[in-house]
């Protein structure tokens, strides 16, 4: 934890692509069990924001810190914290010369140096957790696109993590699948994990999510408690989005 | 309404029973026709030929002006029978052509026409192969064949003494004997540490054992030869690909470096070796480079190293290119688990990337084992000639051009079975199998 009890601070946060104002100065605070659901037009910047939390994209200015690092300085080791970050992208990127159970114990055996029978003791405990005891041995190329993606959730689980960041996970997937995803992300932000979610799913938002935030042209332009901001929400381009969505 | 699924049937038969069971009588005859035609053109130029005879023997002492053992191959082609083969060829085949451009469209199904278009472009093939063999009895055979067709000449030059070879095959199937053991051994520790199957094992072994056999008769060959030749072209490229390919990754990494500072002289050394000629660089390196420092090499070494070095920069690009044709989300989900930039690599990237790359890098080594005959401009001894070389060698003191085609056959028997390789793995991984054993 921060020296203040937030998880994760960002303080100015501005990034270009380019000559392209992406994000355009975001200050931000989540604390532990908090289950934050991020919105907006595509193009908003909403996952380049998500991605700055563990420094995918590096922000062009301003500083983030996490668990008491501070991610933007050159001297943190980024590779430690991001052990303590888990993320799902909205293409899964398994890798696909890997078994599931091999996809987990991968990171878990070179990056955290558990042997190879605790590894595979958590993967299985972990693909259990999700409901995929019985496709230990597949490959990505053998699994449904929403059996993947929680194969990919459980990859980033199995790092016991602080903290987990989804990248419209859903939207990849057909419409019948989506449910059995969002299943395994309701249950983990029941088990109290703090969570950062770009998604479309106004549903989940409204169900599962602590607090919303309404992102448009690289900057957050509402937040506030889901129900509140998808039911009345104040700003007029809060409100032109919503009814083009919901 | 009830909808009822239909049972799922087998799909229907579209092999080649169906396709025959499709033809008119007419469509079946064109197809026989030609089929025909050219078999009996192929037929007849081979049995009139071997009734001549391929070579012969000549007086010991006679000059080539007055007999060569290619005379009966020169007669035959120059026969009365020969051209009667190819005048009925050349004529049955033209009617044939006419009558397939006339009737194709009118056939009644796909199968039909495919036979008609078949049955014409086999005649095509007839008619093409009879008209250059009428031309070329019009010109001066005897010399050709002279020069050209004294097949004896190659069977002489092997240099595997065939009927004293059961004297030396203790020795061969010793050879073969270490090199399946060993392989059974290496093969089958990593099998049963990977849990894999028992096939690949056996396969493996049995390469490793036709590999010890060929092996162990190409060390009986006699020097100089085409047989010594194609050893020391196998050598000159496994050695090569060995430094090329693994020094091309490490290029490859190297130029795909976000620093400039490493991207710089990777490239440069790249586009060094991709700009200039590979025989200038053989020529810079053996009769420049290494003399001028006084390096103590020898031309055979000089040679792998200068073919190797310009494999790396032509295989680092094949490399690069597989790396990079992988979705960035690859590295992105590696690195955010936490594994370093050269972690990812290592597990994540290269091991993908590889899969990618073989069939273009297959087609590197094909290119780098007719590569090999650019070396024939250094000073190797004879012992350490390759195919070129050993042809150039043998016309030399033969005057006998037969000896081009001896080395044009060498390369042929090591390049079609690598060629055959890259094709089935192309196949075996487009058909969506991740992995190219097992």
């Amino acid at each position: 934890m921060n020296e203040d009890g937030t998880l994760v601070r960002l303080e100015g946060i501005h990034k270009w692509f380019d000559t392209l104002h992406v994000l355009r100065g975001i200050d931000q605070k989540i604390v532990p069990q908090e289950v934050v659901v991020l919105i907006g037009p595509s193009g908003s910047g909403k996952s380049t924001l998500l991605r700055t939390i563990n420094v995918l994209e590096e922000p062009t200015e301003g500083k983030v810190f996490f668990d008491g690092m501070d991610l933007t300085d050159i001297r943190t080791n980024l590779n430690e914290a991001r052990t303590h970050m888990g993320m799902v992208f909205q293409q899964f990127n398994l890798f696909p010369h890997l078994t599931a159970t091999e996809n987990i114990t991968l990171a878990l055996i070179k990056v955290l140096k558990l042997s190879k029978q605790e590894a595979l003791e958590r993967a299985h405990s972990q693909l259990r957790h999700v409901g995929l005891s019985d496709k230990t041995d597949s490959y990505p190329s053998q699994l449904s696109g929403g059996q993947q993606q929680r194969v990919a959730i459980a990859r980033s689980l199995a790092m016991r993590p602080k903290l987990m960041l989804f990248d419209e996970v859903t939207s990849a997937l057909d419409p019948e699948l989506v449910g059995e995803v969002l299943n395994v992300m309701q249950e983990l932000a029941a088990e109290g994990m703090t969570m950062v979610v770009v998604t479309h799913e106004m549903g989940f938002a409204r169900e599962v999510g602590t607090r919303l935030l309404f992102m448009d042209e690289g900057i957050i332009v509402e937040e506030g408690d889901p129900t509140h901001v998808l039911t009345n929400p104040e700003h007029a381009r809060t409100q032109s989005f919503l009814s083009q969505v919901l | 309404m009830v909808v009822t699924t239909p049972e799922a049937l087998s799909p229907p038969d579209r092999g080649i029973r169906w396709f025959l069971s499709n033809q008119t009588s007419w469509s079946r005859a064109v197809l026989a026709s030609g089929i025909a035609v050219l078999v009996f053109y192929i037929v007849g130029v081979i049995s009139v030929l071997t009734s001549f005879g391929w070579s012969g023997t000549c007086p010991e002492g006679v000059t080539r002006l007055e007999c060569s053992p290619s005379d009966p191959l020169a007669e035959g082609l120059k026969s009365d029978g020969l051209g009667l083969v190819a005048r009925i060829a050349l004529v049955v085949g033209l009617l044939i052509i006419a009558a397939a451009v006339a009737s194709w469209r009118r056939m009644p199904n796909k199968s039909a026409r495919e036979a008609v278009i078949s049955g014409g472009v086999l005649a095509v093939q007839a008619v093409a192969l009879a008209g250059f063999l009428l031309w070329f009895r019009g010109t001066d055979i005897d010399r050709f064949a002279r020069n050209f067709l004294n097949i004896s000449l190659i069977g002489q030059k092997t240099g595997i003494a065939w009927d004293t070879v059961s004297g030396s095959m203790g020795s061969v199937a010793g050879l073969m004997a270490t090199w399946a053991a060993v392989t059974a051994a290496l093969v089958g520790v990593y099998a049963w540490l990977r849990k894999a199957g028992l096939r690949l094992v056996v396969y493996s072994t049995l390469i490793a054992a036709g590999a010890g056999l060929l092996w162990g008769l190409i060390r009986l060959a006699s020097v100089p030869s085409f047989v010594k030749g194609a050893q020391n072209t196998l050598v000159l490229s496994a050695a090569g690909a060995a430094l090329g390919f693994s020094l091309g990754l490490l290029l490859a990494v190297f130029a795909m470096s976000n620093r400039a500072v490493v991207r710089a002289p990777a490239r440069i050394y790249i586009n060094f070796f991709r700009g200039t000629p590979l025989i200038w660089q053989i020529m810079f390196a053996g009769v420049g480079f290494v003399p001028a420092l006084r390096l103590d090499l020898d031309m055979y070494t000089i040679a792998i190293l200068v073919l190797g070095l310009n494999l790396a920069a032509y295989s680092s690009e094949v490399y690069r290119a597989g790396i990079q044709s992988l979705e960035r989300g690859q590295i992105e989900a590696s690195r955010t688990l936490g594994l370093s930039y050269f972690q990812s690599m290592r597990y994540v990237i290269v091991p993908q990337a590889i899969r990618r790359v073989i069939p273009p890098l297959l087609n590197e080594f094909v290119i780098l084992i007719k590569d090999t005959s650019l070396v024939s401009v250094l000073g190797l001894t004879v012992a350490q000639k390759e195919l070129l070389g050993i042809g150039r060698d043998i016309y030399s003191s033969s005057f006998d051009a037969t000896a081009w085609l001896g080395a044009a056959a060498g390369y042929l028997i090591i390049t079609l079975p690598m060629i055959g390789v890259v094709t089935i793995v192309e196949r075996r991984l487009r058909s969506g199998l991740t992995s190219v054993i097992g």
